[in-house]
C-alpha cells in the first residue's frame, strides 16, 4: 500500500511539475519516503525506457545445425536470409512464394504474436500452442525442447514420422491433422483436439509452410555455403530449383493417392479368427525376414540386440568414438539423443494405438527412424503382404494388453 | 547463373514420374549446337546419329588416374556383432580408402559441376538401364555408385541369407528405408526413384548392420565417373566446351588437391581424348596421418 501511495505521489510530483506533493508527505516518513521515491523513479525510468526501445523483432533463426556458424561468411548469411525473407516473409508476416499452394489467410491466423484481431479471430496460434517446443523457426529447439525425450520435431528437414504414405513421401494433410488432434502418446506432444477446426487447419498449414521454408533453407545452405555459389542469388532459379520441387513433393500424395497413400481396411474378425490372426502374427514377428525381434526383442519389450539406434535428426551428431561425438555435437542445438524401440507391453504407441495406426506404422515405416516400411509399394514387393501386416498388428496389440510380470 | 540454374531444372523429372520439359531441354541443346557452329540445319535424327555414330569423334572423353603416394594404412577390421552366424565368417574391413596394388586410388568421384551442359540425343541408349546395389557377403557391393537418375533405375537386391536394410536420405528428396527378405526367395529386391540431382554423394546405410556403408550420387546428366581399382576414371560423350568438374572422396568429401581447390577444376574439353594424366594424392589430402 505504502509504496503504491509513494508511486502515486511521485506521479503527482512529476505531472504537476511542483514539489508540493512531496512536501505533503509526513515528516516522520520522509527518509523512507525518499528511498521509495528513488526506487519509484528507477521503476518509472526503466518502464519508460522499455516502452521507448523497440521490441526485439521475432526472427527466423538460420539453420546452422551441424556446422560451425563462423564458417558462413556475413555475405553468405545475408544472401540466404534475405532470399528466405523475400520468399517466405517473417514470423509476423508470412509470405507464400509463387507457385506454392499454401493458404495465406490460414498462415496469417497461425503466425504473428498471440491475441485476437478486431473481429475476435484468434491469431498467433503457432506461438501460443507450438513454439515453446517446436521453436519460432520450426527447428524443434524451442525453450523447453532440451527437457523432452524424444525431442520435438524439427520441421525443417521435411521428414515427419507418422504418415500413411509409402516410399518416403510427405505426410498427407490428414496425417498431420491426426498428430495434432490426437497428440503423440508417451511424448511431450499433447492432443489439441479441443481447438476449433479452423485453428487446427491453420496450424497444419503453418507446419507445412515452416517445412517448405526449412527445406529451401537447406538447399540454399548447400548452394551458397557448401557449393560457394556466386552471389547474388537469382530468385527465380531458387524458386525453380529449391522451392517448387519441395512444394510438389507435398502435393504428390494429394494428387495421386492411389500411388502414395495406404488406406487401412481393417478385416472384421470374430474371436476365433482373431486368435488365429494373433498366432500367425506371432510367427511372423519371430521370423528372420521381418526383423522385428532385432530391435523390439523376443517378447516385444523393446529390448532387442540392436541398441545403438538414432533417428535422422540425431545421426549426424554420432561419431564412432565418444570424443568424435562430443566434437560433432558442438554444432547442434540439442545433445545427442538415443532412440528406444517401442516396448509393446507398455501399450503406449506414439503413432496411435488403434489397429489402423499400428498397421500403418508397420506398412509404411516410421520416417526418419530405423523402423523400415514392410508393406508393398510401387517398385517394391515389400517384405510382408497387407494380410500379414494385419496379423502382425493384432499380435502387437495382444502384447500391449498383457500385464508385464516385471512391473 | 540464371540461365544455367534454370536449365538444370528443365531436365528434371516430375515427381509423378513423367519427364517434364523435354522439348525445352532439346531446344537448349539445339541452341548450344548452334553456338558451336555445327549441324543446326540438320534434321534431328541425323543429329543423334552424327553425334553418336560415325561422328562420335566430335565428343570428348575425360580421363585420368589417381595414384596414392606412399603406403596406405591397413584397412581396419570392422566390428561385426550382428547376425554373426552369417556375417562373422567374412573378413569385413573399412572401405573408406581403397588403394590398389600399384597405388591406384579407387572410389574417387569425378563429376560435372557446370550446369546446363547439353546431352546428345540417343545417349541414354548407351547406358545400362539400371544401376544395381547388391547386399552380398554382409556388405554393400559396390561401395560407390552414381546414377543418371532421369534415365537409369536404381535397383537394390539382397543376395545374403539374412534380411537386409537399405536406408538413405538425399537432401530435398524422399528418404528411403527399405527392407529386403533373406535370399534365396521372393521379396529380395526393390527399385527406388530419385527426384532430384544431388551435389554430393548420398550415404547409404543398413540399420541392421551398422558396419555396412555405401554411397550413391544421383545426377540429371551422365557426366560422372568413379575411379576404378587401378585409379583410372573415364567420362565419355562430353560435348566440347569449357566445363567445371568436382572431385569427391568419402573421407574428405570435396577432395582438395594441389591445383584442385575445393576439389574443383575446369577443363576445356576437345573432341577425342582429354587426359588429365596422373593425379598424385598425398596421404594428408585424405586425412591420413
Amino acid at each position: 500500500m505504502r509504496s503504491a501511495r509513494d508511486v502515486v505521489s511521485l506521479f503527482n510530483m512529476i505531472f504537476s511539475g511542483s514539489e508540493a506533493s512531496l512536501t505533503r508527505a509526513s515528516p516522520g516518513r520522509a527518509s523512507a519516503g525518499r528511498k521509495s521515491v528513488a526506487c519509484a523513479v528507477l521503476l518509472v525510468l526503466s518502464l519508460s525506457l522499455a516502452g521507448c526501445s523497440k521490441p526485439r523483432p521475432v526472427e527466423f533463426r538460420l539453420n546452422t545445425e551441424g556446422r560451425d556458424p563462423a564458417s558462413i561468411s556475413p555475405a553468405q548469411r545475408e544472401a540466404i536470409v534475405s532470399m528466405l525473407t523475400d520468399l517466405f516473409g517473417t514470423p509476423d508476416e508470412p509470405r507464400v512464394p509463387p507457385g506454392v499452394h499454401l493458404d495465406v489467410e490460414l498462415l496469417r491466423r497461425a503466425a504473428g504474436p498471440t491475441g485476437r484481431d478486431f473481429s475476435g479471430v484468434e491469431r498467433g496460434l503457432y506461438r501460443k500452442h507450438c513454439a515453446v517446443c517446436h521453436g519460432i523457426s520450426g527447428d524443434g529447439a524451442g525453450p523447453i525442447a532440451a527437457m523432452l525425450n524424444p525431442y520435438p520435431r524439427d520441421f525443417r528437414y521435411g521428414i515427419f514420422k507418422y504418415t500413411s504414405t509409402v516410399l518416403g513421401a510427405k505426410p498427407t494433410r490428414q496425417d498431420l491433422e491426426r498428430t495434432i488432434r490426437r497428440g503423440i502418446p508417451g511424448t511431450g506432444m499433447p492432443s489439441f483436439a479441443p481447438l476449433p477446426d479452423e485453428d487446427i487447419q491453420a496450424l497444419i498449414e503453418y507446419v507445412k509452410y515452416l517445412s517448405i521454408r526449412g527445406e529451401t533453407e537447406l538447399y540454399l545452405l548447400r548452394l551458397v555455403v557448401d557449393e560457394n555459389e556466386l552471389l547474388p542469388l537469382n530468385k527465380e532459379s531458387v524458386i525453380d530449383e529449391a522451392v517448387l520441387p519441395v512444394a510438389e513433393a507435398w502435393e504428390m500424395p494429394e494428387k495421386d493417392p492411389e500411388h502414395w497413400v495406404v488406406k487401412p481396411q481393417r478385416p472384421h474378425l470374430d474371436e476365433a479368427q482373431l486368435k488365429a490372426a494373433i498366432e500367425r502374427g506371432r510367427l511372423i514377428y519371430q521370423e528372420p525376414r521381418s526383423q522385428c525381434v532385432k530391435c523390439h526383442g523376443p517378447e516385444g519389450r523393446g529390448d532387442g540386440e540392436q541398441t545403438d539406434l538414432y533417428d535422422d535428426w540425431n545421426k549426424p551428431k554420432k561419431g564412432v568414438t565418444d570424443e568424435q561425438t562430443r566434437e560433432l555435437s558442438r554444432w547442434f542445438s540439442l545433445p545427442l539423443q538415443q532412440l528406444k524401440p517401442r516396448n509393446f507391453q507398455e501399450g503406449i504407441f506414439h503413432g496411435g494405438g488403434r489397429p489402423e495406426d499400428i498397421y500403418l506404422r508397420i506398412y509404411v515405416g516410421i520416417k526418419g527412424t530405423p523402423m523400415p516400411a514392410m508393406g508393398p509399394a510401387p517398385g517394391q514387393p515389400g517384405i510382408l503382404t497387407p494380410e500379414e501386416i494385419w496379423d502382425l498388428t493384432f499380435y502387437v496389440l495382444s502384447l500391449a494388453r498383457k500385464t508385464d510380470p516385471k512391473k | 547463373m540464371r540461365n544455367e540454374l534454370r536449365q538444370t531444372r528443365s531436365k528434371g523429372v516430375h515427381p509423378g514420374g513423367q519427364f517434364i520439359s523435354r522439348s525445352r531441354h532439346r531446344r537448349e541443346f539445339l541452341k548450344r549446337l548452334a553456338a558451336l557452329g555445327t549441324l543446326l540445319s540438320v534434321p534431328r535424327p541425323l543429329v543423334s546419329s552424327t553425334l553418336l555414330g560415325e561422328g562420335a569423334g566430335q565428343l570428348g572423353e575425360l580421363t585420368g588416374r589417381f595414384i596414392y603416394v606412399g603406403t596406405p594404412p591397413e584397412r581396419k577390421k570392422l566390428k561385426v556383432d550382428k547376425d554373426v552366424d552369417c556375417c562373422g565368417k567374412y573378413d569385413i574391413r573399412d572401405e573408406s580408402l581403397m588403394v590398389g596394388p600399384d597405388g591406384g586410388l579407387a572410389n574417387v568421384y569425378v563429376y560435372l559441376r557446370s550446369r546446363g551442359v547439353p546431352i546428345p540425343p540417343g545417349l541414354a541408349e548407351k547406358f545400362p538401364k539400371r544401376v544395381t546395389l547388391d547386399n552380398r557377403d554382409c556388405i554393400f557391393k559396390p561401395h560407390c555408385l552414381a546414377i543418371w537418375y532421369t534415365v537409369q533405375e536404381f535397383y537394390i537386391v539382397n543376395s545374403d541369407p539374412i534380411a537386409q536394410n537399405v536406408a538413405f536420405t538425399p537432401l530435398g528428396d524422399l528418404p528411403a528405408n527399405i527392407i529386403l527378405a533373406p535370399a534365396p526367395g521372393e521379396r529380395t529386391d526393390a527399385t527406388w526413384r530419385f527426384h532430384r540431382s544431388q551435389t554430393e554423394p548420398v550415404h547409404i546405410v543398413c540399420n541392421y548392420h551398422p558396419w555396412e556403408s555405401a554411397y550413391i550420387l544421383p545426377r540429371d546428366n551422365p557426366y560422372f565417373a568413379i575411379s576404378e581399382s587401378d585409379g583410372t576414371f573415364h567420362i565419355p560423350y562430353l560435348p566440347p566446351g569449357e566445363w567445371e568438374f568436382q572431385l569427391w572422396q568419402e573421407r574428405v568429401r570435396q577432395f582438395e588437391l594441389p591445383g584442385y581447390p575445393r576439389g574443383r577444376f575446369t577443363v576445356t574439353i576437345k573432341p577425342g581424348l582429354n587426359d588429365l594424366g596422373t593425379i598424385r594424392v598425398s596421404p594428408g589430402s585424405l586425412g591420413v596421418t
